[in-house]
């Protein structure tokens, strides 16, 4: 336990370090600004949001979530030889996949 | 290891049909330009064809638990099952020429409705507080965005935004009182465990009864019981017609299901104290609903309030918890279906032939020159108020005989009152089809819309763009619309007459729940 803590704390460090000393920087205003997840972070009255951002964002999570869930069923899988598990899941991604179709076929992985 | 569980997918099948339909559906609205709409129409009623099979099939088959006991197909189910396919039939013929599937797209459009369909499946084999939640929500989810698809109108836009949020009290209000309920039994979300763990006397657990208030408030939300039936009007009026059509009749069907069979299973044991909570909403209902449609323009806010009467006269057959009252229940709910698609049916064409939208003038004077529309639209109009000859007076008959046999006569009266008073506003439809001339403007055909746009004294809602959105022949008559108008009001004239198929059929639903329910 000790040692698994002691060895993230270290490797972490170590990166963390290296980054700071390796990595090239060329500072510039955008990138100064505090991290606001895409957004500008001073808005105008008149300011209109970036719908394509939320399309995608929302899309992420929703299959996010169905890998979340292949995850256990996947070590399920290994632990069992259940033809039917696997039928089930095939199923499953079947289903999202034809979400997935939609979805591009419409164009909402499209950046506009 | 695991053990491959039992799976019957006979009883399963008319669900799975119906998924493998969605699928279809919405991919096929993918291929070429958006109105794909033969094909697509025409695959969904192949997949509500296949499940409407699927589900006569399973009618001959015996009860069975499904999923673990989440589900349950049984008479009840499957007879709301197939009114539910039916309305849905009736509506795809509907969105033909429709403004807003055209606009936003056939393939969209059909899938959003099956989705629905599927969701209203699964709530009338619902017998779980997880399986019943999931089910409406899978039920609401798609018609919260069918009422607002027709994009380029703003009343639509409002009718799915309200239907949204009121829909969405109503479903948290309903998880809520799950909660308690799942608490109050000792942690049972099956109907069946919920029963033994609340037992009889709801009287001393407090905790339960605010549960059994809540769950009842959300149910009222969704087949629109007064006092929560305020969004009814408005929803209806926005929506797009064939959508509000839909809405008025499948949703209530499958509601009603799932209310039935929460308080027959899972509160059976203690029916004589939830019975005068409910009989009093049932009275109030009436009323309102009755009341409230008296002094309507639009037809579809007309229909909707009549809706509302109609939902206390179907909670009248609910509440008795008798044999007889969920066979006239499900009776009451067949015939709804056929006489209120008709009318929704007639209030399309019209809307989409004349400048008036779905105000009375729409239909004034078109007893000469579209004699079928006039007569669908009086035969539906007398039979929602129950005159004799046609299917209304028959589910009345039903209800009020079942109340009275459930010692319920007062609720009875309440029936009948309401009825007397429904003639009022019925009938005044009908003397605008008959007795009225037709408006100056009616012939309106495509086209005719913007010019009579800039006419004053014309009802404030006709002016909006985007009618007629694409070159479709809207003013065109669409013969497989009138085709499902007249096929509709055969039947409700037919099923007057001669109800003993629809007694039959409606007879399967109480079987489903005999164990549960008394003989009455």
């Amino acid at each position: 336990m000790i040692v698994f803590v002691g060895l993230g704390v270290i490797v972490g460090g170590a990166f963390t370090a290296l980054n700071h000393v390796l990595g090239p920087k060329r500072p510039s205003r955008v990138k100064s600004e505090p991290y606001e997840c895409g957004l500008p972070t001073e808005v105008t009255r008149t300011f209109r949001f970036g719908i394509s951002f939320y399309m995608v964002a929302m899309l992420f999570i929703l299959f996010d979530i169905e890998v979340v869930f292949l995850y256990p069923v996947g070590v399920l899988l290994n632990a069992s030889d259940s033809v039917f598990v696997l039928v089930e899941i095939a199923l499953f991604v079947f289903l999202l996949l034809v979400g997935f179709v939609y979805v591009w076929r419409r164009g909402a992985l499209n950046w506009r | 290891m695991i053990e491959t569980p039992a799976i019957d997918y006979g009883a399963l099948s008319p669900i799975i049909a119906l998924v493998a339909g969605i699928c279809v559906v919405l991919l096929v609205g993918l291929i070429g330009p958006r109105g794909r709409r033969g094909l697509s129409s025409a695959l969904t009623l192949a997949t509500l064809a296949a499940a409407a099979g699927l589900l006569v099939w399973q009618l001959g088959e015996p009860d069975a638990d499904l999923v673990a006991g989440a589900l349950r197909s049984d008479g009840l189910s499957i007879t709301i099952g197939l009114i539910v396919v039916a309305a849905a039939a009736l509506v795809v013929p509907l969105q033909l020429r429709d403004p807003a599937a055209e606009e936003a797209g056939f393939g969209e459009t059909h899938t959003l409705l099956l989705g629905s369909v599927l969701g209203m499946l699964l709530l009338a084999e619902a017998q779980n507080l997880i399986s019943f939640f999931v089910a409406l929500e899978l039920l609401s989810i798609p018609l919260y965005v069918l009422c607002g698809s027709h994009r380029s109108r703003s009343r639509s836009l409002e009718s799915g935004l309200k239907y949204l949020i009121v829909g969405s009290i109503g479903s948290a209000t309903l998880l809520y009182g799950s909660a308690f309920i799942y608490g109050g039994s000792g942690g049972a979300t099956d109907f069946t465990a919920i029963a033994q763990g609340i037992g009889a006397d709801l009287a001393d657990d407090p905790l339960v009864l605010i549960g059994i208030a809540l769950v009842a408030v959300g149910l009222a939300f969704k087949v629109s019981i007064a006092p929560f039936h305020q969004w009814t009007p408005d929803v209806y009026e926005g929506a797009p017609t064939p959508i509000t059509a839909f809405m008025a009749v499948a949703t209530k069907a499958a509601a009603f299901a799932v209310f039935a069979r929460f308080f027959i299973t899972a509160l059976g044991p203690s029916a004589d104290q939830w019975q005068p909570a409910l009989a009093a909403l049932a009275a109030v209902t009436i009323v309102v609903g009755n009341v409230g449609a008296l002094g309507q323009d639009s037809l579809k806010r007309l229909l909707g309030y009549s809706g509302v009467a109609q939902a206390g006269y179907m909670l009248t057959g609910l509440l008795l918890g008798t044999v007889k009252g969920i066979d006239a229940l499900v009776f009451y709910l067949a015939a709804y279906m056929l006489i209120n698609m008709a009318a929704f049916a007639v209030i399309a064409v019209r809307e989409r032939e004349t400048a008036y939208g779905d105000d009375i003038t729409a239909v004034q004077g078109i007893g000469k020159d579209r004699p079928a529309l006039a007569w669908s639209l009086t035969i539906s109009m007398l039979a929602l108020a129950g005159l004799p000859g046609t299917a209304g007076f028959i589910g009345k008959l039903f209800l009020i005989e079942a109340a009275v046999a459930g010692n319920y006569t007062w609720l009875g009266v309440f029936i009948v009152v309401g009825s007397m008073i429904s003639l009022v506003y019925y009938l005044r439809v009908v003397a605008a089809i008959w007795m009225r001339p037709a408006p100056r403007l009616a012939p309106a055909m495509a086209g005719a819309s913007t010019e009579a746009a800039g006419e004053p004294g014309l009802p404030r809602r006709t002016g909006e763009p985007g009618r007629t959105p694409s070159g479709a022949p809207s003013g065109g008559r669409c013969w497989l619309v009138l085709g499902a108008i007249l096929a509709a009001t055969a039947a409700t004239v037919a099923f007057g007459i001669v109800p003993s198929p629809l007694i039959d059929f409606s007879a399967h639903a109480g079987e489903g729940l005999a164990s549960m329910l008394g003989p009455g």
